[in-house]
């Protein structure tokens, strides 16, 4: 099976409201899958269809090979969830929740136990197994969840914001756990507002907005589109901007409303890519001749020594240009970063495009 | 914060709707339902002589507000019937001697249905004042024709006659009072019903709790994203529900049986599988309910419409029969009321299940509709 995940024209409406609209996507076995969208996209309506909790109005899906309208309970067999609201009874603990999720899946008396303690051990909260779920820490409580949705082994785990609220080091310890599931062979769905951990564990992205699928790769093509969509944005109004000026000057002319606008909007597209570096010899002869680079628009010392340089966005030469002509000045660098477009920048761009008018 | 709680209230209608309706329900329940003493309890005369005395004891008896003669007939046996059956509260009977002249006693029979206390306690010193009521006048009407009789006496041919007339009156017209359970005290009333209405109203409440309250946090959606079927998490949460409904029932018959001295006629474990039927009932009734109520706020002013009005009209602490004609009709769509019946049929007049088995086939007739309306209603769009 190649697809873990198949939705045909997977749609929702409430009334006279679309939830979602006509979704087609397809998410590889075993990969982890990003699902972002702006809050009230659609992503949980889709996440309630694929997890058989919501009957779709139109089109289907199919999970692990199996049509969501025609086997949901085949389908519910090989899912696990962990919502975004621990859903866990407080008065029960650990092992008793994972006990009573283990028999609503059936999961057979003598292999009950061995799997409850081998999750608690993969997650690391054994030292709690008989603490009450209401008295546990947000990380525990998400641990806890884990436990209860792995316990039946599923081969589909959906992931709501599980590390909402979480400190950095118990994130960290969750990413850790996502990344290992998958590795195992679990397939992984991620829904998180969180771009930087989409961005490290996912090895595909949907976006969704106004309940439409609005962009659909993995995080680096994504990105990459996105600078491509944007130098190519830049060239053409830098080539009509050319025309017009050469226009004014041949008819001696001065600019109208709409070539300002132009200009405006090139300006507002042009923004600069940072560079920053350390020098382990630095020096102001070294600083004077950085800012007479080609490329370089700007130069600031920061307070940790550390030096960053405003330059070109599109061009692609920009960076090894300015290495270059500091090794050949006799520069030490000892740390080197660039500012990459990131996933929200992907995200912003695609959601704020996507605006597809009211959903009725 | 007044202004959040009305632009709340305005934005669950449900909510707003319950607080302006419960007011009116309770203020008409209390005063038409439970305000004034009590009339029109049913009763049949038995009615084995004929004459002068006879129709105006009947007529008495007929014009006195607190009875209402649902029948005239001269078969005692027909007429205790009723009373043992629970038709009607009691029966007076007028003897074969009643509006005989020559007999010096008449004792008029009360045959009471004396489980149900408070009409008890109003029947009986109704009969007795109507009946002492009766004598008396009999008695004045005696000494009338006694002194018309003295000025004719002399040249009377019926003195002795009339004189046997006077010797009969003046030994007047007695009741005697048969209470068939015996003297009820109103706490052996109130209990069967008050264990009832507090099953009613945990299992309706705890359905609100088990359901409604798990919708909200979520853990209803975990259990329906498992492969088990809605009608088995139904069915889990009941039988959950009634093993804890079933223990407060223990708790409760045994508390008023140490506590107030309360005397199980018909048996314990009858008493408790007729509770056992009424959780069942009414927890249906909850699952009914609650299968649309997003949180447990909203199930709690869906409930109380239901759960108070219930409680009043079926009869916990007043008859049935002496509310007014539109509650007797609620009452009779009301579990509750058939509960209550059974309850006291049990406990206090001593019968078995067999007696009571309408009360149970529409407490169970009930239960079927509730589930269906339960399980229909209920699906797994969390």
């Amino acid at each position: 099976m190649k697809y873990a995940i198949e939705t045909f024209d997977l749609t929702k409406k409430y009334k006279d409201f679309i939830a979602v609209n006509s979704l087609n996507m397809k998410i590889p076995n075993k990969s982890i899958f990003g699902m972002l969208g702006p809050n009230g996209a659609g992503k949980t309506t889709t996440i309630k269809m694929l997890t058989c909790l919501t009957i779709p109005t139109k089109g289907t899906a199919t999970v692990g090979g199996y049509d969501i309208n025609e086997n949901p309970n085949e389908v519910r067999k090989l899912l696990g969830m962990v919502p975004q609201q621990v859903s866990l009874y407080k008065d029960l603990t650990v092992k008793e929740n994972a006990e009573l999720c283990a028999d609503f899946y059936g999961v057979p008396d003598d292999e009950k136990e061995d799997r409850i303690n081998e999750l608690m051990e993969l997650v690391d909260i054994s030292y709690a197994k008989d603490k009450r779920i209401g008295k546990m820490s947000g990380g525990q409580k998400q641990k806890a969840s884990l436990v209860a949705s792995l316990v039946h082994r599923p081969d589909i785990l959906f992931l709501d914001e599980p590390t909402i609220g979480l400190d950095p080091t118990t994130k960290r310890v969750l990413w850790d756990l996502i990344q290992d599931l998958n590795d195992s062979g679990h397939t992984i769905i991620l829904c998180s507002h969180d771009m930087h951990e989409v961005d490290m564990l996912c090895d595909n992205v949907g976006i969704i907005s106004t309940g439409n699928l609005v962009a659909y790769d993995s995080p680096r093509s994504l990105k990459d589109q996105l600078i491509n969509s944007q130098k190519e944005e830049y060239t053409n109004l830098s080539n009509r901007l050319y025309k017009f000026k050469k226009d004014i000057s041949s008819n001696n002319k001065i600019l109208s409303d709409r070539e300002k606008a132009l200009e405006i909007q090139k300006e507002e597209l042009f923004t600069y890519k940072e560079m920053s570096f350390l020098l382990k010899n630095p020096s102001d002869e070294l600083l004077n001749y950085m800012e007479t680079l080609p490329h370089v628009h700007g130069l600031e010392v920061n307070k940790n020594g550390r030096i960053s340089l405003q330059i070109d966005k599109f061009d692609d030469n920009a960076v090894s240009d300015i290495l270059k002509a500091l090794f050949d000045k006799g520069a030490i660098i000892s740390s080197i970063s660039t500012q990459e477009p990131s996933l929200e920048d992907v995200f912003i761009k695609t959601t704020s495009e996507a605006d597809l008018g009211p959903r009725v | 914060m007044i202004k959040k709680e009305w632009l709340s209230l305005k934005r669950h209608p449900s909510r707003f709707g319950a607080i302006i309706i419960m007011p009116i329900i309770m203020i008409l329940l209390f005063g038409y339902g439970m305000g004034g003493d009590l009339s029109d309890l049913p009763i049949v005369v038995v009615s084995q002589s004929h004459g002068n005395l006879t129709d105006t004891t009947l007529n008495d008896i007929k014009s006195n507000n607190v009875f209402k003669v649902t029948d005239i007939m001269d078969n005692v046996t027909e007429a205790k019937n009723m009373v043992d059956n629970g038709k009607v509260k009691a029966a007076i009977i007028l003897p074969s001697n009643y509006d005989d002249n020559t007999t010096t006693q008449k004792t008029a029979t009360l045959y009471l249905d004396s489980s149900d206390q408070m009409a008890s306690q109003t029947i009986v010193p109704v009969s007795q004042q109507l009946f002492s009521q009766l004598s008396i006048d009999q008695l004045q009407s005696s000494q009338t024709q006694t002194n018309q009789a003295d000025i004719s006496v002399e040249n009377a041919s019926t003195k002795n006659s009339v004189s046997s007339q006077i010797n009969n009156v003046k030994s007047g017209i007695s009741i005697q009072i048969n209470r068939i359970y015996g003297n009820i005290k109103y706490i052996d009333f109130l209990v069967p019903a008050v264990l009832g209405m507090t099953v009613m109203m945990s299992c309706m409440m705890g359905m609100g709790a088990s359901i409604a309250g798990e919708r909200e946090t979520g853990e209803l959606a975990r259990l329906f994203m498992t492969p088990t079927s809605v009608s088995t998490v139904i069915a889990g949460k009941i039988f959950a529900k009634l093993s804890v409904e079933m223990m407060r029932a223990i708790i409760l018959l045994f508390a008023a049986i140490v506590l107030f001295n309360v005397v199980v006629k018909g048996g314990i474990l009858q008493s408790l599988l007729l509770l056992f039927i009424g959780a069942i009932c009414f927890v249906g009734f909850g699952v009914a309910l609650s299968a649309r109520a997003q949180n447990q706020e909203d199930y709690a002013q869906m409930v109380m419409p239901f759960s108070m009005p219930m409680m009043f009209v079926s009869g916990v602490f007043y008859p049935v029969e002496t509310m007014p004609w539109i509650f007797q009709k609620i009452a009779y769509i009301c579990p509750l009321t058939y509960l209550n019946d059974a309850m006291r049929a049990v406990m206090i007049q001593g019968h078995s299940l067999e007696f009571v088995w309408v009360d149970i086939l529409v407490l169970l007739g009930f239960t079927l509709l509730f589930f269906l309306i339960g399980v229909v209603s209920f699906n797994r769009d969390v």
